[in-house]
């Protein structure tokens, strides 16, 4: 049964966050629904501060490119800030001014500051990384200080040291992950669990965090050696996938913490795991979004008493249920939402399809 | 520059210039563009220069001040984007979109507010075109606003269409399901016709804006130029360049304390002084010798910087400068051989050597080479370096060259020697202690110098003076290569065979 559309803004606290993040456990998973959902509940209380949205990839299409299905779009009020590249501006039919030519490029034209002048469906195609993020971030502020900040797919906030604060985050699950209420909630309180890895320590992040600053382009990243006389020593590669056993090279039986650049996979920590030296330390990623494990994995790193922790915590404000399938068959939508309740934390709610 | 300046991409890297251009920061791509062109003014552009010259040490006094106006230049600038591809696409007619009027209104906004820079434009000696009437065709309420859109101001009709709009907006929020959905249809019918009028509106906003391009092209190049001409101005102030004085043909090159920026740089990092070069180069030759480690070649580097530097339209990094344009520069390292492709340094010196005098019989050229014919046999080296002087020695060019090999003083050569070691500072050089493992007879010493050796050397470094001074040509000394193997502690009747033989050497020739 879906909920009362009002209780979104208060289950996740969103009137009084700065930024937000939708993210989605698989395809389909009902982010830009979330995001719909959001929009008409902040025109429908009556906010004050205007939405800023923006997406990373590509979202709000008006066909998904595999399947070729509908996809819902994004319907939004006049005063809305958005963000998103020329290609996708084009097919947006909202009246917009441009704000700001951002210098960032992507695959489908440099970035565009706009604000809707009128109401009317936009198309998100935002930048592809934190730091370009960050910069559209603060373009966003330079013009709307007060903006709720909502980016449809990652990440908004830049490292920085000492900074404690949390990135909101409203998962969205549908029942294309699995349609059996058990199943779907064991997978997503794991995925709950990886999401929200906690933040490293002050003294060491502050460390790892000057040296990333200092060299921009390492990807990989050890500390050895006890907390006060720590040695630090970095890598650069193109990525982390594939370069596993150059890696492997670097650590060291003192190593204490390997931080890793980008997506660590289940296929990076199986070769780690070949390595004696790849035990008691803290494996450390960007933040949660980065970690791509499973269980069985996780269960192996636990052995080796190997911690995760992460540079920028996430903060699982919500969990968004979509009982439809891709098939567009629905499961049973109230015993997996009853599942989903008895398993997790973190509330949970389905707003049904909106209405756009 | 490819013709006038003969010099490798990594000689041009051991004498800084990739450097100098790194640390002349421009804000905006047009800027970036007349930098990365490395123009050569050659003696024909003489005055064109004189003009850049003189622009930047205009701009520099405004540097140095902080003046306003330099700093608002800097802050426009620095907003300018790349209008290559919208000028051209306004120029073909083709239907601009929103984003290319917004960068169009943009780049007007800045050349207006430079515009009012006077007494910036003034020490630039630039001009802008006046384009008031095209930015209003952007700004139709005159409101300066930033921001672009098709603005409603534009058409009667597209004004009637968007209320219309609204209208059925303001209702679309409040309704659901098939109502919504029949409202949303009309939406999408008065979408078609706003989008068919906002197109009429662009193609016609282009092609008024048309009617500007020469404006729009003519302050898009100033806008340029001002931009690489402050960015050095800048360089100047933070460097200590300082203007140079262009001489007539045939005058020679005076330096003042002239400075390699990136040998000082790594020096005052080591709590250490650069010391500056000065010299008076000549038309015909110039030979500097000096003691082993006494800095010719950064000598050499120094002063060829400082003068390309000039002939690049840049100040140099030099008390005083005043030099003769050249219709060409030279520089040959003979440690530029090109050992990975297997290629013989001499084989490659040859070349540029027949290259450079080629071109010296027609043109005035300013020929640098650092210890040519290093691995040839001394007695041919001797003969090729002899023969380069002389040949130069009568010719329009200016050749400094710096040799280990004896060169006859000939009329219209000229030599400098660096000053080296004054023996009175040799006495605040501890005496020579042998390592102990080097008394014990039979043991094996290990190649590898020591850590006392390596301090040893430092410490003869830092009693090296590095000034160049002009001596008379028979007085040429020897490069003290013997000197500096008895101060590293070479045992005497080693030493004394060493002296000796240069002793025989001398009075064979």
């Amino acid at each position: 049964m879906p909920e009362n559309q009002n209780s979104l803004l208060l289950m996740a606290g969103l009137e009084n966050l700065r930024s937000l993040a939708l993210i989605g456990m698989s395809k389909n998973a009902g982010k830009t629904t979330c995001l719909n959902h959001i929009i008409m509940e902040w025109q429908a209380t009556k906010q004050t501060r205007p939405l800023a949205l923006t997406s990373i990839g590509r979202d709000g299409e008006s066909e998904d490119i595999l399947s070729g299905r509908a996809k819902p779009r994004i319907y939004v009020p006049k005063g809305t800030l958005i963000a998103t590249a020329e290609g996708a501006l084009r097919r947006c039919d909202a009246l917009l001014e441009i704000l700001e030519l951002s210098n960032i490029r992507t695959a489908f034209g440099e970035v565009v500051l706009c604000r809707a002048l009128s109401d009317g469906y936009v198309e998100l195609a935002g930048p592809a990384t934190t730091e370009e993020m960050g910069t559209i971030l603060d373009l966003v502020l330079s013009h709307e200080p007060e903006a709720l900040f909502i980016i449809d797919g990652a990440l908004s906030r830049r490292s920085q040291a000492g900074s404690g604060a949390s990135e909101s985050v409203i998962l969205a699950v549908s029942a294309e992950t699995s349609s059996n209420p058990e199943h779907l909630a064991e997978k997503t309180h794991f995925a709950l669990e990886i999401l929200q890895t906690p933040s490293l320590d002050p003294t060491p992040k502050k460390l790892l965090l000057d040296f990333l600053n200092a060299n921009k382009k390492v990807r990989v990243v050890c500390v050895n050696g006890p907390e006060d006389k720590a040695a630090i020593s970095g890598m650069e590669t193109p990525s982390v996938i594939g370069f596993g056993k150059d890696i492997a090279g670097l650590l060291r039986k003192d190593t204490q913490i390997l931080f890793l650049k980008g997506a660590i996979t289940d296929q990076v920590i199986e070769i780690l795991l070949k390595e004696p030296e790849f035990s008691d330390l803290t494996l450390v990623a960007e933040d949660g979004t980065r970690l791509f494990i499973k269980p069985v994995i996780s269960q192996k790193l636990s052995a080796r008493r190997i911690a995760l922790a992460v540079l920028n915590p996430l903060d699982v404000r919500l969990v968004a249920l979509n009982p439809t399938r891709t098939n567009s068959q629905s499961a049973d939508a109230s015993a997996l939402l009853e599942s989903l309740r008895q398993k997790l934390d973190v509330p949970v709610a389905d707003f049904g399809p909106a209405n756009m | 520059m490819k013709t006038q300046v003969m010099v490798s991409q990594e000689v041009l890297k051991q004498i800084g210039l990739p450097a100098v251009l790194e640390a002349c920061v421009c804000r905006t791509p047009q800027g970036r563009r007349l930098k990365n062109s490395t123009k050569f003014y050659t003696p024909s552009e003489r005055e064109a220069l004189r003009e850049e010259l003189s622009a930047i040490n205009a701009l520099k006094s405004l540097a140095e001040e902080d003046h306003p106006e330099f700093i608002e230049a800097q802050a426009q600038l620095s907003r300018l984007r790349e209008l290559r591809g919208t000028l051209s696409r306004l120029e073909k007619g083709s239907l601009l979109d929103d984003t290319e009027f917004f960068e169009l209104k943009g780049a007007l906004k800045i050349f207006y507010r430079i515009s009012r820079l006077k007494k910036l434009l003034k020490a630039a000696g630039l001009t802008f075109l006046v384009t008031k009437e095209a930015s209003a065709l952007l700004d139709p309420a005159g409101s300066g606003n930033p921001s672009f859109h098709i603005y409603s101001s534009y058409s009667e009709a597209l004004t009637k269409i968007r209320e219309e709009k609204k209208l059925l907006e303001q209702q679309i929020v409040h309704l659901k399901g098939a109502e919504r959905q029949n409202l949303l249809s009309k939406r999408l019918l008065l979408l078609s016709k706003e989008d068919k009028l906002e197109d009429e509106i662009r193609r016609d906003l282009g092609s008024k804006l048309a009617n500007w391009l020469p404006e729009i092209r003519h302050n898009t190049e100033i806008c340029g130029i001002l931009d690489f001409r402050i960015a050095k101005a800048d360089l100047a102030v933070r460097w200590k360049g300082n203007l140079p004085t262009l001489a007539e043909k045939g005058q020679p090159a005076i330096l003042l304390n002239a400075i390699q920026p990136v040998i000082a740089e790594l020096l005052q990092k080591q709590g250490k002084e650069f010391t500056p070069v000065s010299i008076k180069l000549e038309c015909g030759s110039t030979v500097l010798s000096g003691a082993n480690m006494g800095g010719k070649s950064v000598a050499l580097k120094s002063i060829f910087l400082a003068l390309l530097m000039t002939q690049l339209g840049y100040f140099p990094l030099c008390e005083k400068l005043q030099t003769p344009l050249y219709d060409f520069m030279a520089f040959e390292s003979g440690s530029d051989g090109d050992l990975t492709r297997g290629l013989s340094s001499f084989g490659l010196e040859a070349v540029q050597i027949r290259n450079q005098h080629h071109r010296s019989r027609t043109e005035s050229g300013l020929i640098v080479m650092d210890e040519p014919c290093r691995g040839t046999n001394p007695p041919e080296a001797t003969a090729i370096v002899q023969a380069l002087c002389k040949v130069y020695a009568e010719s329009d060019s200016s050749f400094f060259i710096a040799t280990h090999y004896h060169v006859n003083p000939i009329r219209g050569i000229r030599f400098y020697q660096v000053r080296g070691i004054r023996p009175e500072r040799l006495a605040e050089l501890p005496p020579h202690r042998a390592p102990a493992d080097l008394t014990k007879p039979g043991l094996e010493v290990n190649r590898s110098d020591s850590r006392e050796d390596v301090a040893r050397v430092r410490r003869i470094q830092e009693l090296m003076d590095y000034h160049l001074e002009e001596i008379d040509g028979s007085s040429q000394i020897p490069s003290g290569a013997i000197r500096i193997a008895e101060l590293l502690g070479v045992e005497e009747n080693l030493l004394n065979e060493m002296k000796s033989a240069l002793r025989e050497e001398k009075w064979q020739n």
